[in-house]
Formats: structure tokens, sequence, C-alpha cells
């Protein structure tokens, strides 16, 4: 093998590259209607608002919590621009700003009880996610707001180019700018840190509290930004927006590949797990197949993925050397 | 992944002073806010002493209480298990079907029911001990899987022919306020007390939870310990669920909500508040029931005063994150108190 | 001209119940490397902790440059140019060599995008200044234990520290690694550094520091004096009070009686071969190596912790197979007295009962059958009263017990449980030494009672005051098998001889 070929096959992409082309490969052969436009359009839309759940995820995996009130903050920030538009009549950009800031305060909330107290982030978003949807039930009574401006509905359903959605833009430049923010910038390589080893970070003057903090706001607004795209999607601002982004948050940077105890996520491969689970269901949908099954699957493909991680991690870590 | 919470230091259970010891508990704590807002809400919301209220009050902390000893037997090693709600609505629906569609006696689907939420459980045991991963990621897989599962074959469906000896067992009053359900509960509890006081299996899952390198290399079968807790702890929720069904009169797939998340607040509520830690080794039976209680109670008390049931969630969310932050300011005090 | 940088004047720490260091002072000079002896207890480590600003002094002062300073942490430690190097390592493992080495400097400016490039050079010439052969774009998961260390080195370096403790630096090394990093140090002092150097190796400490600190019981043995006119028993007497005589040891040949435990050319899945190894009734085999050798290793397999794959394993005579330490316990009377307390011996957050009691419970009760605490009582208390362990009461929690007491409390769960084979694996560790004189007396004691004993020690004193017989491992094989003369010097030659034997070929 080529060293090229060699260092491509090493990186932690590859893995799920191949899987993601197999599975295309598969799916299409018995299906070619899976490659037409519209379905390739329906994919990146899923795609499009699913990357950015596992985004949200994955910025605290990163620093080896989790965040249990990823969905909880979608479904707040999704139902306060629908509502804002509606209720207060904002135009959309402001309704989405302000939206955006919400999710960023919700997430900052939890990174600031979290680093205060020391407490475990499972329970701490644990009690966070109830408390932003008994806010998002109190606000809504449980009833949609439909009053989603023309504007917005229109950047839900239309294409910038070809077969790729509007909503696929604002998810690219958030990849783009999480990649060069986890490989570049030392706020990123701060999380990856404190994720990798906080104790060793910590004596070389990175601030934990304040890298948890910003782990946390960062997951709070890329969850927001999820819930808006969806409410441009779903054309209503649904309440139960996020109630079901838990599994789906944690499947796609487990897929590719990121390391549960943290110090190590990879973008691209993230980005590969979300589109791994997207061809499944697609695929599940294609062939008829009841729909309740793609919960199944992806149970087995976290099972199967962190298995996987577990014994490649095993493998690349030494016995000696490591605590 | 790990979930460390442990401000606590444990020496504070030997704190010199006896008195101002049992007045730090948990218990204590908890049993003096359940008697103070038992006495707001009797002054302050119509119809909260009736013996109706009472009643239902009793019947939906058992289910309660039942949930959270479901997840304290799994927090006990350190673990968690958020497959918990899947398992209960698995094991109520599988009951459901044994009854209405195999037509078998109920008492046999009751025993298979609980079986099957003891195989699930030990699933989730099995999968957890044999990788070596935290039972976070594997019960976050296994919930999606089961709940997946029971739905496909199933298709949704809800079982609502249970016979009236089922059904009538969450309705009847045994002496004016207390049901049967409650009986259940405490029975369970009771139980759950002497395994962990007086069993050798029991200590055991304490000492494996506290530290499992120094409980294996002292001769605890930790891998086999653990696949008993989280047995246990399927068991159990199937419990909760039946309870549930028998209140409900129906076996309903929607029970426990999407995937059975619906639980995990409650499941971790109450042996949060009741002092378990849970990073594991310690747990305490009576404080998980209290705390499942003052829950219960709050939220009953808080539904007669008019507060918009939807806010409960919310409030639900603060109550956890006040009981963290009482608990851990609780352990600093009686920290500072020792080594003073 | 010398001068003294850094300063311990009768500095003081109390644990509850435990006054740690008593009225300890050291002083650092420029351009010296100072070595920092005691045996384990002695208060090494929370000077040490002091030093880097882990501990606060309860009492005395600390110098930098003769004006008095506070340190508030580590943190602080590093911006006032006390560098460490930790025993564990502080490098983030996917991390490179050159982000490893300037993390400390990216802190600044958290948005400011990081230039790898000159990161990458920036560390080329602190390598090529410690003349280490490294690529600074290496993840630094993939270097060796001991490339870590030098990279710790050149972080602290590159922090421009002035005064820089190293801990047990060589307890990984091999010797030609050693040798490397001695001349590192040598060139470090050089250029005015000062060194502080912890080991309890003595010959090291001999080959390459000039002045010397001991401590013995939380107290000066001697105060940064000159090396010069020292030898290695005036360190000894110093370190334990005593020269290095043999205590009460007294040959014993027990190799007359059966065997307990043998391993006929055993391999194991950790990457033993061909172990050949009996302990006799009644007899206690040492088993010495240097860190890394495989010792603990092998204990942990003839537990049945970890698989044992070729030869043959026999107890009693007959042979046989462990699958789990459970097993190994309660089916072939085997125990092991882990050299790790907190994480593998005890349950600190436990009480004494349950940590005492932990062998004994699937003795005194099956499973689901009721087991009191008075029951469990009355089988181990006999057994705590006799260690004479200190503590006010059974349902005392072992983690708020010293050292000593911990450590007799894991002995008397074995005795409890009556093995009639004990591992023991770095019994003193941790403990005063007036415990540690008691506990070789009790295993001593042990054996003439029948039990076989396999020590497992670093400390080579301990060794040959303990053992009958010794067998030397090294790279997890078997290199020789030496009877105990009892004679310290002797001893110690014949087992590093072995030891270096392979080196050298």
């Amino acid at each position: 093998m080529s060293p090229g070929l060699s260092r491509i096959v090493r990186t932690d992409w590859f893995g799920p590259f191949v899987i993601a082309l197999a599975a295309i490969a598969i799916v299409a052969a018995f299906n070619p209607s899976f490659l037409s436009p519209l379905n390739i359009q329906v994919l990146l839309l899923a795609i499009s608002i699913n990357a950015l759940i596992a985004f949200s995820q994955m910025s605290i995996i990163a620093i080896g919590q989790m965040n249990l009130s990823v969905g909880a903050i979608g479904g707040l920030v999704a139902i306060s621009f629908a509502g804002m538009m509606e209720v207060w009549g904002f135009p959309a950009p402001v309704a989405a700003t302000l939206a955006l800031a919400l999710g960023l305060v919700c997430g900052l909330l939890n990174g600031l009880v979290i680093a205060w107290t020391g407490i475990s982030a499972f329970i701490i978003t644990l009690a966070s996610l109830s408390l932003y949807k008994g806010i998002n039930l109190g606000i809504t009574q449980a009833q949609p707001f439909y009053g989603v401006l023309d504007a917005v509905k229109a950047f839900g359903q239309t294409n910038v180019l070809g077969p790729i959605p509007w909503l696929a833009v604002p998810t690219a430049i958030v990849a783009l700018l999480l990649w060069y923010m986890f490989n570049r910038l030392p706020v990123g390589r701060f999380i990856l840190a404190v994720g990798g080893n906080q104790h060793a970070a910590e004596l070389s003057g990175i601030s934990v509290g304040f890298t948890v903090t910003v782990a946390h706001a960062i997951s709070g607004l890329l969850a927001g930004l999820a819930g808006i795209l969806l409410v441009a999607r779903l054309q209503i601002g649904q309440p139960t927006i996020g109630d079901d982004w838990l599994i789906l948050s944690f499947a796609a940077p487990v897929i590719g590949g990121a390391v549960l105890a943290g110090g190590h996520v990879s973008i691209p491969a993230t980005l590969l797990g979300v589109v791994i689970v997207a061809i499944i269901t697609q695929a599940l949908v294609l062939f008829n197949i009841d729909p309740y099954l793609v919960q199944v699957v992806l149970g087995f493909l976290i099972l199967g993925a962190v298995g996987l991680n577990r014994f490649r991690e095993a493998r690349l870590e030494r016995p000696a050397g490591r605590i | 992944m790990a979930l460390p919470d442990s401000p606590a230091s444990p020496a504070t259970r030997q704190a010199k002073r006896p008195m101002a010891r049992y007045f730090l508990t948990n218990e204590f704590g908890l049993a003096a806010l359940i008697v103070l807002f038992a006495v707001l809400f009797g002054v302050t919301a119509q119809g909260f002493l009736s013996p109706f209220n009472l009643f239902a009050l009793g019947r939906t902390a058992s289910i309660n209480i039942m949930i959270g000893l479901a997840m304290m037997v799994v927090i006990v090693t350190g673990g968690l298990n958020l497959a918990l709600g899947a398992i209960g609505v698995c094991a109520a629906i599988f009951c459901g079907f044994l009854i209405q569609d195999a037509g078998l006696a109920w008492p046999l689907a009751i025993v298979l029911a609980l079986a099957l939420g003891a195989a699930l459980g030990s699933i989730n045991g099995w999968i957890t001990v044999r990788s070596g991963l935290h039972s976070f990621i594997i019960t976050l897989a296994t919930m999606s899987i089961f709940f997946g599962a029971m739905i496909f074959l199933t298709r949704a469906q809800s079982y609502r022919g249970l016979p009236p000896e089922l059904t009538s067992f969450g309705r009847i009053k045994i002496v004016e306020i207390v049901s049967p359900l409650l009986v259940v509960t405490v029975v369970v509890a009771l139980l759950l007390a002497y395994l962990y006081r007086l069993t050798a299996l029991g200590r055991e899952m304490l000492a494996a939870g506290a530290k499992a390198e120094a409980a294996e290399l002292s001769g605890v079968r930790v891998g086999r310990v653990f696949i008993i807790c989280h047995m246990l702890s399927g068991a159990i929720a199937a419990v909760a669920a039946l309870m549930l069904t028998a209140r409900n009169g129906a076996a309903i797939p929607s029970m426990a909500g999407q995937l059975g998340q619906d639980w995990l607040l409650p499941a971790f509520l109450a042996p949060v508040l009741g002092g378990t830690l849970l990073t594991g080794g310690r747990v305490s039976v009576l404080g998980t029931c209290l705390g499942a209680f003052l829950v219960t109670m709050l939220t009953s008390g808080l539904l007669l005063m008019q507060i918009g049931e939807f806010w409960i969630q919310s409030f639900l969310g603060l109550l956890l994150l006040a009981a963290v932050l009482i608990d851990k300011s609780r352990r600093m005090l009686l920290d500072r108190s020792k080594l003073s | 001209m010398t001068q003294t940088v850094f300063e311990a004047r009768q500095v003081s720490k109390f644990f509850p119940g435990v006054k740690a260091l008593a009225e300890v002072s050291l002083d650092l000079h420029t351009g010296s490397i100072h070595a920092l002896l005691g045996e384990n207890g002695a208060g090494k480590s929370p000077l040490i902790k002091i030093i880097t600003g882990v501990y606060r002094p309860d009492e005395g002062e600390l110098f930098l440059d003769g004006n008095p300073i506070a340190l508030t942490g580590p943190r602080d430690a590093i911006a006032n140019r006390i560098g460490v190097v930790h025993q564990e390592r502080n490098l983030i493992g996917r991390f490179s060599v050159a982000e490893n080495i300037h993390l400390e400097r990216l802190g600044a400016f958290p948005l400011k995008p990081i230039d790898y490039a000159a990161l990458n050079r920036m560390a080329s010439q602190w390598l090529d200044e410690l003349g280490l052969d490294i690529d600074p774009r290496t993840p630094v998961s993939r270097l060796s234990v001991a490339k870590m260390q030098m990279v710790e080195i050149a972080k602290a370096l590159s922090l421009r520290s002035r005064v820089l403790l190293l801990d047990e630096p060589t307890a990984s090394l091999t010797a030609h690694e050693t040798d490397i990093l001695f001349a590192l140090l040598r060139k470090l002092r050089d250029t005015g550094a000062s060194l502080l150097f912890v080991s309890h190796k003595l010959e090291e400490v001999q080959e390459i520091c000039d002045r010397v600190t001991v401590l013995r019981d939380g107290r000066n043995a001697c105060q940064s004096r000159s090396m010069e006119g020292l030898g290695r028993q005036d360190l000894v007497r110093m370190m334990i009070g005593r020269g290095e005589d043999a205590g009460r040891w007294t040959a014993r040949d027990r190799t007359g009686n059966p065997v307990a435990l043998q391993l006929s050319e055993v391999s194991t899945g950790l990457g033993h071969r061909n172990v050949n190894l009996a302990v006799h009734k009644g007899e206690i085999v040492g088993l010495y190596g240097l860190v890394g050798a495989g010792r603990t290793e092998l204990a942990k397999c003839i537990m049945g912790k970890f698989p044992i794959t070729g030869g043959q394993l026999r107890v009693g005579g007959t042979p046989v197979v462990i699958r789990s330490v459970a097993d190994a316990i309660h089916r072939h009377g085997i125990g092991y007295l882990s050299e790790d307390r907190k994480q593998e011996g005890l349950v600190l957050m436990h009480s004494v009962l349950e940590n005492a009691g932990i062998t004994v419970w699937r003795q005194l009760a099956r499973w689901l059958a009721a087991l009191t605490d008075g029951t469990i009582r009355t089988k181990v208390a006999p057994f705590i009263e006799k260690l004479e362990v200190k503590t006010p009461s059974l349902d005392q929690t072992v983690g708020n017990l010293s050292g000593g007491n911990q450590q007799k409390i894991s002995v008397a769960k074995w005795l409890a449980a009556g093995v009639d084979i004990l591992i023991v694996d770095e019994p003193s560790v941790g403990i005063d030494i007036k415990t540690k004189a008691y506990l070789h007396d009790l295993l001593r004691q042990l054996s003439d009672d029948g039990t076989a004993i396999l020590l497992i020690t670093s400390d080579m004193p301990e060794m040959v005051a303990l053992a009958d017989r010794i067998v030397v491992l090294n790279d997890y094989r078997v290199e020789g098998e030496l009877i105990n003369s009892g004679q310290y010097d002797t001893m110690s030659h014949a087992i590093m001889d072995l030891i270096h034997r392979v080196e050298a070929a």
C-alpha cells in the first residue's frame, strides 16, 4: 500500500466512509430510485438537521460528558422561534437571532451549573431537560404555533442548487467552523485537552470550568439551530420537536468513532455517521419496512459502533503509560 | 463515559454527635419536608386531605417508588439503566398479549412478564459487563432496541381486555385510603432492604459498586453481581409497569412516553433525593421511598393548587437541581463539622 | 557561584490523626542536583506536594530567591517557575509533542488560530537542546514511556523552570534510558538549573546527586547536606534509623515441606514465558524485579484474573485451572494482598467490618440467606484485635484510618479467610516504620504456622529481611533463583547481577 493511501485508511473517517459508500451501493442496487434527485434531496434535508443534533452532542462528548437536554433545548428554541413570529410578529431574522441566543443561554446555564458545582453533567442536564421541556409545554400548552412566516417556509422547502436544499447551507458552514475550532483554535483544543486528560489540562493552565462552559454553550447553540431549521422544514412550531433526539444525537458521533471518555471527536466522521443513519432510515422507508424498526436498527448501530471503538481504543493504547 | 458525582466524603456518616448526625441524614430531611408540605397543602389546597386524594396519592406514589427502586438497584453498581421505561412497557404489553391474545391465566401472565423484564435487564447487564463500557451508552442503545422491537411486533397496539381481577387491583381500597399497590411496593422495598443489609449478595453488590477492582480481588464475582443488579432492575421495572397497567386498566405502549423516557426523571429523582450515591456503593432504600413519595406529593399538591399541569415538569427539573445542590452543601457542612 | 534558589523552612503538614511532616527544611542551590530520600511514608510525598503547590503547609514557610512565597496551587508553582515531572504522565495522549510542550502558552488567546508550523519549530528547538530525536508532530501516545518523560522535561524547561522536581523519574526506564536521562540532567545542572531528584534507588542517587535531604518519620534525618563523604550505608542509616541488618531474620529451609504452589513452564496472556516457581508450605519466597518486570501481573494471573495460556499451575500438588479470582480464594485458598490498597485492596468508603469480612461472606451465608453484622463481627473481630488495628469501632469508615491500619485490615481479611497461600504485593507501601516491622514479624510468623507466602517487593532490604528464597523476574521471565543469606550486600549484588546479566548480553 502506498504511504498516501495507508494514511487515508488510518484516518478516523475512512471506516464510516466505506460503510456509507457500501450502504449507498447496496440500497441503490435494490432500488434505483434511491439515487433520484428527489430522494437525494429528502436525504440531505434529514442529514442537515440531524448533523446539527449530532454536532451538539459531539461538542459535549469531546469533554467527556453528555448532554441529555439537547432535544429539550432544540424544542424550546423551535417553539420560541415560531412563537415570536406568530405572537409577537417579529420578522424572521430577529426571531431566529433571539431564539438562537436562547439556545446559547440554555447551554450556558447547563455549563455554568456543571462547572460551578462539579456535579455530573448527566444529572444536571437531566434536570435541565425537564426544566426546558416543561417551559416549552407551559408556553405552548402542547399546541403547535402555526404562524411561521412564508420566507421561513420557503427557506425550508427550496433548493439552493440541484438537489441541495437551502437547509444544508447553515449545516455546512457550522461543520466547517467546528472543524476549524477543534483543529486550529485554542478553545477547541482546550475542549479536547480537558476531555483527554483533565488533570494534565489543568496543570497546563487551562481553566476547566471555562472550557466546560464553552462546550455546553456551543452545544446549546447548535441544538437551537437544529430546532430552527426543523421549524423551517416542518413549517410549524411543534412542541414535540426534540423529543426523539436523544438516541439520534449519540448514534452519529459514536458511529463516527467518537471516544465517549472524551478527548477525541471527528467532524467528518460524525457527519458520515449521520449519513449512514439517514441512508438506513431512508432505505427502510423505500423498502416499505416498518419505520419503528429504525429504532431497533439505531440501537444495534450504537452497540456495534461502541464495541468497535472500544476494540480500536484497546489496540491503540498501549498498556504502559496510561493511567 | 464517567458519571462522577461524589462530592461525598465517605466519612460523613460517622460524625461524632449522634443527634446532629441524625438530623442531618437525608431520610430525616425528607421526612421533615413531607410533613411540612402535607401541612402546607392540607391548609391551602382544597381536598388534599380528602380520603380519595390520599388514596390516589398513595397509589401514584407506589408506582413512582417502584420506578425509583428499579433505578436505584443499578445505581448501586455505579451504573444506570436508561432502558427501564422501555423494559417496563415491554413487560406490561407482553402481559397484555399473554392474557388477551394467548389466553393465559393472569397469574401466569404476570410471572412471565416479570421474567421478561428480568431477562431484558440481564441482557443489559451482560452486555455492560462483557463490553466493559459504561451502562449509559449500552442502555441507551437497548432502550431503543427494546422499545422499537415491541412497537414493531405489536403494531403499537394497546391491550384493554384485561381481567377484572387485575384491573380491580388498582381500584380497590384497603381501609378507605390504602391501595393494594402500596402494599406491593412496601413489600418490595422491605425485600430490598433485607437484601442490602442482611445478605451476602447485597453486601457484594455494594462492595462491587463501590470499588469493583477491590471487590473482585477479594473474591466477589463482580460481573455476575452486576448482571444480577441489572436483572433486578428489569424485574422491578416490570413490576412498576404492571402496577401502572392495573391502575390504568390497560397496557398501553405510550404509558411511559416515547421509548419509555418519561420514567427517567422520576427514576433518578427518587434515589438522588434519597441520598443514593451515583458513583455506587451506597444505597438508601428508605430514602428512595421517601424521595419518590415527596415528589408525588408535591406534584399532586401543585396540581390541586391549579398550577398548570405542563409546568409540573419544569418544577420537577428544578427540584432535582435543588436536591443535588442541597445535598452537596449538606455534605460540605458535614465534612466541616467533622474536621473541626 | 551557587546560590539558594528555593527554600522550605520548618514546614509541617497535618492530616487527621497524623503529622505527615514535622518541621522539615530543605534548600535548593543553583547548578545542583539535590536528592530527596526517604522510605515510603517518611513524608516525601507531602513535601513534594507542598513544593509543587498541591498542599499548603500548615506551619513553616517557603522562600523563592529569599522572598517568602505562598503557593496557591499547582498553577501558581508553575508560574513561579517551579517545574515538576510527575510519576504519572501529565500529557495529552492524542495531542502532538509540540502541542503538549506549548499547551501552557495557548491559554492566553482562546480564539487566536494556532500556528502549528511555529509550534513545531519552537518545540524542535527544545527537543534539539535536550538531544532528543523526536518529531514534534508525533502524537504523544505513540512514544515510549521514557520519551514521554523527556517530553515532560522539555515542557517544564520551555516554561523556563529554575527548579525542576523529578519524582521517581527512572522508575520505568531501562538502564540505557536512565543513562540518557542522567546525561541530560547533568547538562541541565551545568547550565545552572536546580534539580530535586526524588528516588529510592540509592545507586542512582550516589551517581548523580551532589546534595541530599533525607526524611524519616516526617522529619529531617539530614537537611540539605553535601553528598561528599556519605556512603551507601550512611544513607540507609539515615533513612531507616539503623544499618541494613537483616532484622530478626534467621535462615530457614522449608524446601523439604510439601509444595503449596507450583508453576511449571507457565506462560500467561500478559506475556510471561516459561515461568518456573515453587512455594512450599511454611516458606516465604520473594519475587524480585524492577518495575515493569511483570511481578504483580504474574500474581494476578495466578489469582485467575488474567489467563494462564501455557504450562501448569499446581495448588497443593494438584494441577488446577483457576478461572476467576473468586475460585482462587474460595476453592483453592489463595489470597492476594494488593500493592494498590486504595484501588484494589480496600473499599475505602465502606466500614472496617465490611472490608475485613468481604472474604468470608460466602463462607458464612449463601446468596440470600440472612447474614447479620453480628455473625461477621464474631468471625473477623478476633483478627482485628490480634493485629491491633487502631479504630474507634468496626463501623469506622476505612478511608479515615491511617495507612498502617488500613494495611492491617487488608491482612486481617486474608487471615479471616484462612488462606493457605498468600501473595503479598509491596506490603509496606505508605505505612509507618513501626507497622512495617510488625507486619514483617507477622509474615514470618504466618509462614512458621504453615502459610505459603509469595512476597513481591521492590524494597530490597525488605526482601532480604523476609524471604527464604528469592526468585528474580525480569521482562516477564524468571532470571534465576537465590537462597537468601540474610546479607544485604551480597544478596543485592547477586540479584542485580541476575537482572543486568540480561541487559549486558
